[in-house]
């Protein structure tokens, strides 16, 4: 019996979407449970102990601190995207000279004692190189308002890619922002966070970090730093500490499934507001005249500049805050 | 003719707008963020897991320390309890809190004052009944000279977790 044309043309249209439909339903990104990292299971005792994951020359471990089985970031450098978001060129510490400080740093802080300390971290496959760099810079002054949250900064991180910045699934995006915009969180709960997040396709390392100047008894050690223009502008050096704070965990722990310890802190966690040993500020000693006069303190030296920044935890010798390598 | 097309066509029309809505990009969901805690926030987390601990040690001086002389303690459809009867209650032998979890700690600071709220997940039982769950807390911090005094906590229970012998995760600090 001969099959009318209009029936076998609808069948075979039907065949083709239904194939189409089950098809889009394949979940675009693999879920993955954010609270049980891949390679803790539970002892029978109500704790968790860690499964023997991969191993080799570049995982470490014994020191305080889990190594989770995920991967890290080993380029050398690893770039460092910022999109410095609200009013940069305003007043106090949102300037353009806290701009250009910020990445003086970016482009200073690689290879250093202190940024070597990351190279104690590593994965199966090699380690944290302990270098990273700025990657580029673009300005939002507020595509997304002034009331921020995590949607909306993740929506900042997306645009930057149609403007200006590579989207690079081997960088890590910082979004810095000035004091007159606000952050779900900011100064009550956090200073600053990391996450990672698929965006067009690329698993995105972004971060984020606000104007400390907007909370200083919150997120700053001392309201007049080593490099402040002015007696209580202390934004650029408090911004530095957390920025510094957030991007090696970023580099150690950037799928959120690498390195962090049974209490779920990061190496940076691990020393957050630790400073150890400190110089004051003179006016012979390379801090600003604020600085000096306001007796601010410092503790790394490089490039030239002087900085406040939290130690970070060394991935050996039993582990421990350290201010070098 | 025409007509002999014009139902298989809709259906065919109706399948592609169903194909079409599932093509749509889902929203990327954000995955959890890593936090650096504010000063307050690592200060006061440390105070309530210091306060959760000496009553599962049932540390009395170690909890007297840590509370107001006139503390008190709010919850939903009941009287308030004075910080003597709520130190009694959880200092006995009858209450166990095998394991808890402080998550999404944020402090807003009045200078002398702070106010601090939490989601607390216990694993606890009282008289041999399930007090585990989450809680919602806000407590009331006052200055006492160089330390701190909880001088009031106000708590409501948002869930109750089944008693399944075992103590709760630890956090991963993925919050």
């Amino acid at each position: 019996m001969k099959i009318p044309l209009s029936k076998t043309l609808f069948v075979f249209l039907f065949l083709i979407l239904a194939v189409n439909f089950l098809a889009a339903q394949k979940p675009l990104t693999p879920v993955q449970d954010p609270d049980r990292p891949t390679h803790l299971r539970p002892d029978g005792a109500g704790g968790t102990i860690e499964e023997a994951g991969p191993t080799g020359q570049a995982v470490v471990t014994g020191n305080g601190i889990n190594y989770n089985g995920g991967p890290v970031l080993k380029g050398s450098p690893v770039p460092i995207y910022v999109i410095w978001y609200g009013n940069w060129n305003g007043t106090g510490s949102n300037t353009m000279a806290t701009v250009s400080t910020v990445e003086t740093w970016l482009k200073t802080v690689g290879g250093t004692p202190y940024e070597l300390i990351n190279s104690t971290y590593g994965d199966n496959t090699g380690n944290v190189s302990g270098n990273l760099t700025l990657g580029g810079a673009i300005f939002d002054t507020g595509s997304q308002g002034t009331r921020l949250t995590n949607t909306r900064l993740s929506n900042i991180v997306n645009r930057s890619f149609s403007n200006g910045l590579p989207k690079d699934t081997n960088g890590v995006y910082v979004v810095i922002t000035a004091s007159n915009v606000s952050e779900q969180g900011f100064c009550t709960q956090f200073c600053g966070f990391h996450t990672a997040q698929t965006l067009g396709g690329t698993d995105i390392k972004w971060a984020f970090v606000g104007n400390t100047d907007r909370c200083q008894s919150a997120c700053s050690i001392q309201a007049t730093g080593p490099n402040s223009p002015a007696t209580g502008v202390g934004g650029a050096d408090g911004t530095i500490n957390v920025l510094t704070h957030e991007t090696e965990e970023a580099i150690t722990d950037p799928d959120l499934n690498a390195w962090f310890d049974s209490s779920g802190n990061e190496d940076a966690d691990k020393c957050n507001f630790n400073f150890g040993a400190t110089t004051t500020c003179t006016t012979s000693n390379g801090c600003t005249s604020a600085g000096a006069s306001a007796g601010a303190k410092f503790n790394q030296t490089f490039g030239g500049r002087n900085y406040m920044m939290q130690q970070e935890w060394e991935n050996r010798n039993g582990g421990a805050c350290v201010q070098h390598l | 003719m025409t007509g002999a097309f014009t139902q298989p066509l809709s259906l065919i029309l109706i399948m592609a707008v169903i194909a079409a809505t599932a093509q749509e990009p889902v929203k990327p969901k954000l995955t959890p963020t890593i936090v650096t805690a504010t000063r307050q926030a690592a200060l006061f987390s440390g105070l309530e897991k210091q306060m959760l601990q000496a009553v599962q040690k049932k540390d009395k001086a170690g909890l007297e320390a840590l509370l107001a002389d006139d503390f008190e303690i709010a919850m939903p459809n009941a009287d308030p309890l004075a910080g003597e009867d709520w130190e009694d209650a959880v200092l006995a032998g009858d209450f166990n809190l095998k394991s808890f979890v402080v998550r999404q700690l944020s402090v807003a600071d009045m200078g002398d004052a702070a106010v601090v709220k939490f989601d607390r997940i216990q694993q606890a039982t009282f008289k041999g009944r399930n007090e585990s769950g989450e809680f919602f807390v806000v407590d009331l911090w006052k200055k006492s000279g160089d330390s701190w005094k909880l001088a009031n906590r106000y708590v409501s229970k948002v869930s109750t977790i089944p008693e399944t012998g075992k103590t709760a995760v630890k956090p991963t600090g993925k919050d």
